[in-house]
């Protein structure tokens, strides 16, 4: 169930909040390390948990959104987003569809293209 | 005395709810509309001219509708931001002259005050809630809000707390203005020692404060239940837009800062009238910080997240191409909601609060800066290579990022304790808040107001004055905080009425560059009301002409089954024809004239 | 998105409580902090009967009466709280008090004189 949501693309995804969580972890070991200020039970703790606790709640935030996109991704049609209430949107398409949508390397005109609709939206203009 | 002027109270009072009861007894009886039985059919329901809407002031009074609720709000902020804009043009005339020359001091001490707090609670929080109001039912495919009424009393809540918080200024006897500054720190605004902060005036600030407070949190439930539980059925947590998921995480902000905000002023309150020590004694002043700033650090993220969202909305739209790394956005959206509440002390790091601790949200604050670098990375990648139009919005969105690079990162060396050490209290820190707040928050307001002008008002704003509004605001505003940036490295300290000759010209250069402000703001004004009276009628429902590029929205949909059914209903003719502000070449509308 | 246009004009989008609800709170605060009786009793009134109104309108209450007890029960409490515990502030707990009691009253009085109207009368 967790690894076939938490796929390649969605970790991808992920590494965002990776950067401050690897920020954060880095200045718990860093604090260990080096005390110049001693150690002192109450502000040491504080300390510590001042950094942790915005740690784990991020990560655990970051899991259950991880999950809620990219579950739904699964279940549900694709749309680029604010398009999925227009009527007659066209969704998006497989896997590979979708990855382009999210690393643009390719020139502009094509992400363009590929991803228009103007007949469907044309034909709706008429009607 | 006393008793007459009880009596005087009771008399007035008694006649209020008497009128209350007597006109929600005629309004009541206008409720022929019955649901159900309501109409006889769509065919002849003149739907959107929306009979079961009472007409004139009373609409505006009795309205339940998210999109006039949203316009509620919008002239409300607008409203604010022209009172708190005047007041610090007051201030930055003062400050031409390094000496006490236009206003007294402790008028300018009353400016400041009111300035800041006009502009983070009645223009800012109330501003984002026009936009989420009016858009966020549309983009996901609600009906309306979860809780319409609810909407409805939070909005209501804020012109009292405006008039409470600006009494001060109001010709009452024995009531002063509140001399506090925005942060309201302990012991001065406890009211304690020689000065004259135990008036009224504060209280009756703090108690305006304190419903602003109110009316936010009530509203960021009623946003948190409509996005959970209003979404159409094809907007799943993939397809949801990033101005729903911006407000979303703004509300869940919201949801935890202001309640304390709320309970903090009671005691404060507390401690003004009725003798209790919270606040006084030993650490009373630190805990007044603690409290304050726990909420005040989310309070910025409140306010800046929801014009993150109308950045990244406005950006893709005018560059033909879809956001870069819409996921990183909306995840690092979230890590910014949650360590918003991790960094607070970051304001504190000059109080002697304990080393270790200080080194602690110093971390926290410096992971803070990359979700705020990837969204700035992303709004540019989303540019590199596409087909730029340089309409106002998108004028108003490049401004946005060029503004909130320098607002950050002057930010992220305020992190840094040795740095924040010698900066704290300079004008440095103002310059970079107000880099974020004017030259970030601001323009993405405007950048919204322009795009979706056509939406809320059916007409078209006009370009020329738009763009002499935005090249004077953005030269204004760099012109007046750069100054203040350097300002500070000079060490002049903040807050000060009068200030030694030697920081005259960068002074006369901040205030040269609000009178630009002022400037722009007045051209604003103009062509935002002229063109909403009488500007040419937008037809289209895609007056952006989004379709070519395949990145029209759930609001332009809506707005053109709009349009579709008042000309089938034999709505308004015009025969102006509504021109979209610049940028596509003329074939492209050929186009669309086939289409 | 409301694909059938006017489908989102089904049900009311007028009410006139919300604005008598936001108006009675701050009323009642600066009745209460500042010991003005009469704005204090005014301004709990205006609010716990808008919300009793409210109520019956989007049908959480059949009839306005009830509602308007229920609503004072709270603020009793809240009363009695401030003239026996530790917030020791009576003058301020009698008004909450007396908004209370005219709540109960009117609310009494609807339920015996006014049944038989579905439409809040007063």
């Amino acid at each position: 169930m967790a690894n076939k949501i938490f796929d390649r693309d969605t970790l991808l995804d992920l590494t965002v909040n990776m950067v401050p969580l690897f920020i954060m972890a880095f200045f718990i070991v860093a604090f260990a390390v080096v005390t110049p200020f001693g150690v002192d039970p109450l502000a040491s703790s504080l300390q510590f948990g001042l950094v942790a606790v915005p740690f784990v709640l991020l990560a655990i935030l970051t899991y259950f959104a991880g999950r809620a996109v990219a579950g739904s991704e699964m279940t549900g049609e694709l749309y680029l987003p604010g398009q999925a209430g227009v009527e007659g949107a066209k969704p998006l398409g497989e896997d590979g569809e979708l990855m382009n949508q999210f690393d643009e390397d390719e020139e502009p005109e094509a992400a363009v293209e590929g991803e228009a609709d103007t007949d469907d939206a044309a034909s709706e203009d008429e009607a | 005395m006393e008793v007459n002027g009880q009596l005087a109270l009771t008399v007035l009072m008694g006649i209020l709810l008497v009128a209350v009861a007597a006109w929600i007894a005629r309004v009541e009886n206008w409720r022929s509309y019955s649901p159900i039985a309501g109409g006889g059919g769509y065919g002849q329901q003149d739907s959107y001219v929306s009979e079961e809407k009472p007409s004139g002031i009373i609409r505006w009074l009795t309205t339940v509708d998210h999109k006039d609720i949203g316009i509620l709000y919008g002239a409300y902020g607008l409203t604010a931001f022209t009172v708190g804009g005047l007041m610090v043009v007051l201030m930055r005339v003062e400050l031409f002259d390094p000496g006490m020359s236009l206003i007294s001091n402790t008028f300018y001490n009353s400016l400041l005050t009111s300035h800041g707090i006009t502009m983070l609670f009645l223009f800012g929080t109330p501003i984002l809630a026009a936009f989420s109001n009016y858009l966020v039912p549309l983009l996901i495919g609600a009906d309306d809000m979860a809780f319409p009424r609810i909407n409805a009393i939070a909005f209501w809540l804020l012109p009292p707390a405006a008039l409470l918080i600006w009494a001060g200024f109001f010709p009452l006897p024995d009531v002063l203005p509140a001399q506090t500054a925005w942060t309201m720190y302990t012991p001065l605004s406890a009211g304690v020692g020689a000065g004259n902060q135990a008036n009224a005036g504060v209280d009756l600030m703090l108690l305006g404060l304190h419903l602003s407070g109110v009316s936010a949190t009530m509203g960021a439930i009623n946003f948190i239940a409509t996005i959970f539980t209003e979404r159409g059925d094809e907007v799943s947590w993939a397809n949801l837009d990033i101005f729903s998921w911006t407000i979303l995480t703004q509300s869940g902000l919201i949801l935890f800062a202001f309640p304390l905000l709320g309970s903090a002023l009671v005691m404060l309150l507390f401690d003004r009238n009725f003798g209790t020590t919270f606040f006084s004694g030993e650490g009373g002043a630190i805990l007044w910080q603690h409290l304050f700033w726990f909420f005040g650090h989310p309070e910025v993220y409140i306010l800046v997240l929801p014009p993150m969202g109308i950045v990244s909305y406005v950006i893709p739209r005018f560059s033909g191409r879809r956001l870069f790394g819409f996921k990183f956005v909306v995840y690092s959206t979230l890590a910014i909601g949650v360590l918003s509440f991790g960094v607070w002390a970051h304001h504190m790091f000059a109080t002697g609060i304990d080393p270790r601790l200080r080194a602690s949200f110093m971390a926290v604050s410096l992971a803070i800066a990359i979700p705020s670098a990837v969204k700035t990375f992303n709004w540019i990648t989303t540019m590199w290579n596409g087909r730029i139009r340089l309409t106002t919005p998108m004028l108003f969105s490049v401004g946005f990022v060029a503004n909130f690079i320098i607002g950050g990162v002057t930010g992220v060396f305020l992190a840094s304790i040795p740095v924040d050490l010698v900066l704290h209290d300079t004008y440095y820190v103002v310059g970079h808040f107000h880099y974020v707040i004017m030259g970030a928050i601001g323009f993405a307001v405007f950048s919204g107001l322009y795009y979706w002008f056509p939406l809320y008002t059916d007409r078209m704003y006009q370009k020329t004055l738009a763009k002499a509004h935005f090249w004077l605001t953005m030269v204004g505003t760099n012109l007046t905080f750069f100054a203040m940036i350097l300002l500070g490295y000079g060490g002049m300290p903040r807050r000060y009425a009068t200030y030694l000759p030697q920081f005259a010209t960068m002074h006369q250069l901040a205030t040269v560059g609000a009178l630009l402000l002022l400037a722009g703001q007045v051209i604003f004004v103009w062509n935002f009301v002229q063109s909403w009276l009488e500007g040419p009628k937008v037809e289209d429902g895609d007056p952006w002409n989004l379709r070519e590029s395949g990145l029209y929205t759930a609001e332009w949909d809506w707005y053109d089954k709009k349009q579709q059914t008042a000309i089938a209903d034999g709505g308004e003719e015009s025969d102006e024809t509504a021109l979209t502000d610049g940028g596509q070449p003329e074939g492209d509308a050929d186009d669309r004239d086939d289409a | 998105m409301d694909a059938e246009p006017g489908l989102s004009e089904q049900y009311r989008m007028a009410s006139p409580w919300p604005l008598f609800i936001a108006l009675g709170v701050p009323i009642a605060e600066l009745g209460i902090l500042f010991g003005l009786f009469p704005l204090s009793v005014g301004g709990l009134l205006l609010f716990g009967g808008s919300v009793a109104g409210m109520a019956t309108e989007s049908s959480y209450a059949r009839t306005p009466w009830r509602a308007m007890v229920v609503v004072a029960i709270p603020l009793a409490a809240l009363g009695l709280g401030f003239i026996y515990t530790s917030i020791n502030l009576p003058d301020r707990g009698f008004a909450i008090i007396a908004a209370a009691v005219i709540l109960v009253a009117g609310g009494l009085a609807g339920s015996l004189f006014a049944q038989d109207t579905e439409e809040p009368t007063y």
